[in-house]
């Protein structure tokens, strides 16, 4: 615990770049890792040229830009936003369960994205739009819940996990009734995968979480107030019921970005602000920090453990996710129970 | 003595005006049908040291959320520093009073420093980077609470006693004109209670409390006022509100009233032997006039 912020800072960003770059050399095809640094880091402006000047290969080019990168930046973007809305939320509720799976957030994302996929279109800018507008929903069905006692956290809590199973399974009735085809794309899309990433898909998630980790850090001594005790941020001068409604709103825009994007992936808002506050403590600046590089580095190498894990088949990351997970929250509760550092 | 720009006087210009900090004038307060406070009339003077007391239910706790805003009164008009409280931001009340409450322990370690630090929230703009004055004004109040060597401690693991002191740091940091206590020395052993209250009294700013402890009322308190199912009975200094009469009349117990041994105020002993206990219906002016009522 004596290991000052700033070197736990800088190992973590080292270890993101780190698993940013071996993450992309493998895969199918092993890149070596020099074609991988020399492509990245040296002859990034040469997308597309046969055989550039720095001595890489135009397939690894090719494999490294056109399909590893984006989909190793979108893993890296879906962890980072699902981490930081997962610390937000467990600051602002007091609980340490919340995620944006528990409010029910990603299941009025993912209802309004099957919409989308099963009536409409498959093109991204409709199912982000789907994924919007079922996150809304899903925050007023909430908020409409949990009434004039909304500015009671529990009764926001159980009326976020009323909301949430209601709307699975209109989501589940949508997929029995598609056909079998659809269905399997649904089912699919539903578990998680970042295998669909282009380029084009990476400007609005990281639009979505700038901003987000902007206003956290802004905010962060009135959340940090709130996480404390509502009465006592009360005291302190600090809209406590609007700051959390305003949170849960941009959680709920940060996560149904990204649902549109890679669909389903649970555990991770959960389980990695847990993990940032073991290592460097509750202060919310530090725990968002780590939430970016550890909750990014860590769905990268979900990701690889999803692409190599079973030859020639890639699994859907949201089973890599979760079965993960639950195998951590074994650990730590052994470790907890018996240190009692709880 | 420590430089604290708290052991100042306060703002001399606003003694001129009035004595008064809070002026309540009939004020009532009402959850849906029911009336918690009735009525309430009375003045906080400047730097007094004010304590609430009565039976657990009789609207102290209320009638302390009313005066820190957290309660808006339903009738009747209370005014802090000449102005309605109502007219007054939520932050605007944070700067000029801190309020120690008793939080429910939460799930998320935070150190002492940094619950400490919270009190620079109503003073400082939403963001901003922590300055080493910031550090400087911190490391005085928790030296001042004699809790220095935890600062770095995590506050879950605190006794009740120094979670209390830790709070009063708090206060301390937030440098308001006005410290409102809800309770503040329950399940505190007897030295901590002192401990609290002393330093409390040490800020040298207007003090609002409820207190179950009489004698430490007795001991601590420049004025009482004594408080029954959301009215207020009596008020006045101490010796005059904590006589046997009101004693029985309020909380329904025999008590003997004599001159503390140690200090200027009263001792109040109670008789606890089941045979001089007080019937709950005792009769007092109200019951006489619900009786003929209900004839």
């Amino acid at each position: 615990m004596k290991v000052s912020f700033s070197i736990i800072a800088l190992v973590s960003i080292g270890f993101t770049l780190l698993s940013v770059v071996v993450a992309t050399s493998i895969g199918s095809v092993d890149v070596p890792f020099s074609q991988v640094f020399n492509s990245v880091f040296v002859c990034s402006n040469d997308i597309g040229a046969s055989k550039s000047h720095c001595g890489v290969d135009a397939v690894y080019q090719k494999i490294v830009w056109e399909i590893r990168l984006p989909r190793i930046l979108m893993a890296l973007l879906t962890g980072i936003g699902l981490s930081i809305t997962g610390a937000i939320l467990q600051s602002v509720t007091r609980n340490p369960l919340a995620d944006p799976y528990l409010f029910g957030i990603s299941a009025g994302s993912a209802l309004g994205a099957v919409v989308v996929i099963s009536t409409i279109s498959g093109a991204m800018i409709s199912i982000t739009f789907g994924a919007l507008a079922g996150g809304a929903l899903s925050v007023i069905l909430m908020l409409t819940l949990a009434g004039r006692s909304a500015v009671q956290v529990e009764r926001l809590l159980l009326s976020g996990v009323a909301v949430s199973f209601m709307l699975s399974a209109f989501t589940s009735l949508i997929v029995y009734y598609s056909d079998p085809e659809t269905a399997s794309t649904l089912l699919f899309w539903m578990m998680g995968s970042f295998s669909n990433s282009e380029w084009g898909d990476l400007p609005l998630p990281l639009i979505a979480i700038i901003v987000g980790l902007l206003l956290f850090v802004v905010f962060r001594r009135w959340i940090g107030a709130i996480q404390a005790g509502d009465e006592g941020a009360f005291t302190l001068g600090i809209p406590v019921s609007q700051l959390r409604l305003a949170m849960l709103v941009l959680c709920s825009i940060i996560t149904a970005v990204l649902v549109a994007q890679v669909g389903g992936i649970g555990f991770v808002g959960l389980m990695i602000p847990h993990i940032c506050r073991f290592i460097v403590g509750s202060q919310l600046h530090k725990v968002l920090f780590m939430c970016v590089t550890l909750g990014g580095s860590f769905m990268v190498w979900v990701d690889v453990i999803a692409h190599t894990i079973l030859e020639s088949q890639v699994l859907p990351v949201g089973i890599v996710t979760s079965a993960i997970g639950s195998l951590f929250f074994f650990v730590i509760l052994k470790t907890r129970s018996r240190t009692q550092s709880f | 003595m420590s430089q604290h720009p708290l052991h100042l006087p306060a703002d001399s210009n606003q003694l001129d005006v009035t004595d008064s900090i809070f002026i309540a004038d009939q004020i009532s307060w009402q959850v849906d049908e029911l009336r918690i406070l009735d009525s309430l009339s009375f003045e906080v003077k400047r730097n007094e040291f004010l304590g609430f007391i009565g039976p657990n239910g009789a609207g102290k706790s209320s009638l302390l959320r009313c005066l820190f805003g957290k309660n808006s009164i339903s009738t009747g008009s209370l005014s802090f520093n000449q102005r309605a409280i109502n007219q007054y931001s939520r932050r605007e009340l944070a700067q000029q009073i801190a309020v120690l409450i008793q939080e429910p322990p939460t799930q998320f370690e935070m150190s002492v420093f940094d619950v400490v630090a919270m009190g620079l929230i109503p003073n400082r703009p939403l963001f901003s980077f922590s300055t080493q004055e910031d550090k400087q004004t911190i490391t005085h109040a928790l030296e001042k609470v004699e809790l220095l060597n935890k600062a770095q401690n995590a506050f879950n693991t605190l006794s009740g006693g120094e979670k209390q002191r830790v709070m009063v740091a708090r206060a301390i940091v937030q440098d308001p004109k006005v410290l409102i206590l809800d309770e503040p020395t329950n399940h505190l052993d007897i030295q901590h209670q002192i401990d609290v209250l002393q330093l409390a009294k040490e800020m040298n700013i207007t003090v609002l409390l409820s207190i179950h402890d009489l004698n430490m009322a007795a001991a601590f308190c420049d004025r009482l006022i004594l408080m029954k199912e959301g009215r207020i009975i009596t008020s006045g200094e101490p010796d005059s509100v904590l006589t046997r009469d009101n004693l029985e009349y309020v909380f329904s117990i025999r008590a003997q009233v004599d001159s503390h041994p140690f200090h200027s105020g009263k001792r109040i002993t109670y008789d606890f032997s089941p045979d001089t206990q007080i019937k709950k219906s005792i009769i007092s002016p109200k019951d006489i006039s619900e009786l003929g009522a209900e004839k």
